[in-house]
């Protein structure tokens, strides 16, 4: 049980270059599963690691339970980590691995044992608990690390993208066994993925990043529909947000090379500081459609080309350019007959649109929140 | 050989496709016999006494002169000379073993200012032939009241090994995944008890090479020994050995019995030791 603060942290690795890690400001609640989502490199392991303690912090402060922990050694403070590359000790048994941390903590025997069993059981390891990890296959491996973590009942478990080495049938039940488990230990955990499948369906939170820097903060479904940024907006949702150069002419509507929006979900006071300058339309690929009825009176259209048709089984990927090269990407029902060079309308409700600053990329906060119509 | 290539290959590997199977059951064959020939030779020739021997080269032992072993070990002080031995290599090995594979830890693991300077003066001071030193270190060891002493001896070996033995060792540690160390320290250990606890069983395969050939070499060593030691109670056993040869006479069947008794040792190391060599201790930590 604890409270993980990150205030104002920076990481910077010698040889110069720009920070790893930059003025990350984040409180992860106790009995919260907080997962840190983001690209390659925009140092998610890293912060992971400063909170581990196996990575120094080159300025802020990081404290558990109002407790600063800056200078307090990986192994005093009392922190599991599950490792992408699972780390389990090559030349000990399942359960020598299993026992390692407790062995260490002068935890009684009896009581190693009867941890060791339990967490065992719970994790299907029992009849591999005399074998030694190259005897494994990577499933059961992945569970000896994720057991590791679970025997020691650590204040606070870290995952690092533990998951990714799995096939997509294991990934999905070792998904629901982490989810199921911090259900019944209520452990603060914090969890590292590129993944967003895993971040939307795991996390109480998400923390978005991006080059260091956190981008959002909240709950899955509230950055899925304001995300606070384009970044945000595209990293979120697949395929990626659509979005449309544009300039603001008047408040309530927008046009711009084959796209036209009604801007309803803004009252006029809040589009008024980008009024005459450059923004950016989002559209997400799941809300275009063929059907102009279904969008509503006021509906937004996208005009083009296509050049692209994915049927991917359970729905078709349409890719349109429109004038200007720009280009836009519908997901459609899985009966579309759509011909590559075909002109095409495509239809989105008003209060679909998204709408950002073009000059900082930040949202235009909007008068209506969007997640309330759907 | 010329039909074996002419065959389409039977093995994706180049080597028995060359020489097929008996092709190379022969050449091991073969070479078994160079090397152990001359072995087998000294063996027969430490049961004859010297003047069998200078009869007939080759003759099998008619009778068995076991009795030589008794006069090397009792009459000849090759108990000495092998408990001096003993002494001195299994205290050098032991020590260029730790210190060896403490120093290959830190150079491979940690990063501090100076690392890669002392890697690479270790690393110039195995190119140089140790030979090369024996007169400096013989002035060394006089003034330091260390010449023709045991202690003298065992250190200059302890040098004389180190620098491979790091060398060796940190090339096989530096492969040792950072992960392992890093789980390790999640568990609550500090970094001696992950030297004692991860690097040594994890490294015990490189380990195990070094003493081997750290034992093998030091066993066997004669230069060094022969400059340093001049009582005789404190030779080795490969000074020992020398001393059955004369300038005119040669007593072949002794050196022969002194040489079948410094053998054994080798082969028990080896025995011992080799089993750990052949498994690769790090299958299955990570991925
Ligand atoms: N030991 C290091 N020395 C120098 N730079 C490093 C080191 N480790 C990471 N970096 C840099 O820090 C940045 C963040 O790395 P980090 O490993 O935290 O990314 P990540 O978000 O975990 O990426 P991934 O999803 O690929 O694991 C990267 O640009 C990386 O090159
Ligand atoms: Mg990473």
């Amino acid at each position: 049980m604890a409270v993980v603060q990150l205030d104002r942290i920076c990481k910077r690795y010698g040889g110069g270059g720009p920070p790893a890690v930059d003025d990350v400001d984040v409180t992860i609640g106790d009995g919260e599963f907080m997962v840190l989502l983001g690209p390659s490199g925009c140092g998610k392991s890293t912060t992971l690691r400063m909170i581990a303690g196996l990575e120094t912090i080159s300025s802020g402060t990081l404290s558990i339970d109002g407790r600063v922990v800056n200078e307090v050694p990986a192994k005093d403070r009392d922190i599991a980590m599950v490792f992408q590359s699972y780390a389990l000790y090559p030349h000990m048994t399942v359960a020598e691995n299993l026992s390692f941390g407790l062995r260490r903590r002068k935890t009684p025997a009896p009581e190693i044992e009867r941890r060791v069993r339990e967490v065992a059981e719970i994790l299907g390891l029992a009849p591999y608990l005399a074998r030694k990890p190259h005897a494994l296959s990577g499933g059961q491996r992945q569970r000896v690390a994720l057991g590791r973590a679970m025997v020691r009942e650590p204040m606070v478990f870290l995952f690092d993208e533990p998951l990714s080495n799995l096939d997509a049938a294991l990934r999905v039940n070792t998904r629901n066994e982490l989810i199921k488990q911090h259900r019944r230990l209520g452990s603060t955990m914090i969890y590292v993925t590129h993944d967003q499948v895993e971040a939307m369906t795991m996390g109480t939170r998400i923390c978005v990043m991006n080059g260091g820097r956190v981008a959002q903060v909240g709950a899955p479904l509230d950055v899925y529909w304001n995300p606070a940024d384009t970044f945000v907006a595209r990293f979120l949702g697949s395929p990626p947000m659509n979005l449309f150069a544009a300039t603001l002419a008047e408040p309530g509507r927008v046009e711009a090379g084959g796209l036209r929006s009604r801007l309803t979900r803004w009252r006029p006071d809040a589009l008024a500081p980008v009024v005459g300058r450059d923004v950016m339309v989002g559209v997400r690929a799941e809300d275009l459609s063929l059907d102009r009825e279904a969008a509503g009176p006021e509906a937004g259209s996208v005009a083009g080309r296509v050049f692209a048709v994915e049927p991917l089984g359970a729905e078709t990927l349409v890719s349109v350019e429109l004038e200007r090269g720009v280009e836009c990407t519908a997901r459609l029902s899985r009966g579309v007959q759509a011909r590559i060079g075909e002109a095409i309308e495509l239809f989105f409700p008003p209060t679909a649109t998204f709408l950002f600053d073009a000059a900082t990329t930040r949202a235009v906060p909007a008068s209506a929140p969007l997640g309330a119509v759907h | 050989m010329a039909a074996a290539i002419a065959r389409p290959a039977p093995s994706r590997s180049p080597l028995p496709r060359l020489f097929g199977r008996g092709g190379l059951a022969l050449v091991i064959g073969a070479y078994t016999v160079y090397t152990l020939g001359p072995f087998l030779w000294l063996a027969t020739m430490s049961v004859r006494t010297t003047g069998e021997i200078s009869a007939d080269h080759y003759a099998w032992p008619r009778p068995f002169h076991w009795e030589q072993f008794r006069v090397a070990w009792v009459d000849s002080d090759f108990a000495t000379y092998f408990w001096n031995s003993t002494i001195v290599v299994v205290t050098a090995v032991a020590v260029v073993t730790l210190v060896g594979a403490a120093a290959a830890h830190a150079l491979a693991r940690y990063r501090f200012a100076g690392n890669r300077l002392v890697y690479g003066i270790l690393f110039s001071s195995i190119i140089f032939p140790p030979q090369i030193t024996l007169i400096s270190l013989y002035q060394i060891l006089v003034d330091y009241n260390l010449y023709n002493s045991l202690v003298g001896l065992t250190l200059v070996y302890i040098s004389l090994q180190l620098p491979l033995t790091v060398y060796l060792l940190e090339g096989f540690f530096a492969r040792i995944p950072q992960d392992l160390f890093d789980a390790a320290k999640m568990d609550g250990y500090g970094d001696l008890e992950i030297f004692r606890r991860i690097v040594l069983p994890i490294g015990m395969p490189a380990i195990a090479t070094t003493l081997i050939l750290n034992f093998i070499q030091l066993w066997n060593e004669f230069l060094f020994a022969v400059v340093l030691i001049t009582d005789p109670e404190k030779r080795t056993l490969p000074i020992g050995i020398r001393a059955f040869m004369g300038d005119h006479f040669q007593d072949i069947g002794m050196i022969a019995a002194g040489v079948m008794i410094s053998v054994v040792p080798v082969i028990l190391a080896y025995a011992f030791f080799s089993e750990k060599l052949i498994r690769g201790m790090t299958a299955g930590a990570v991925k």
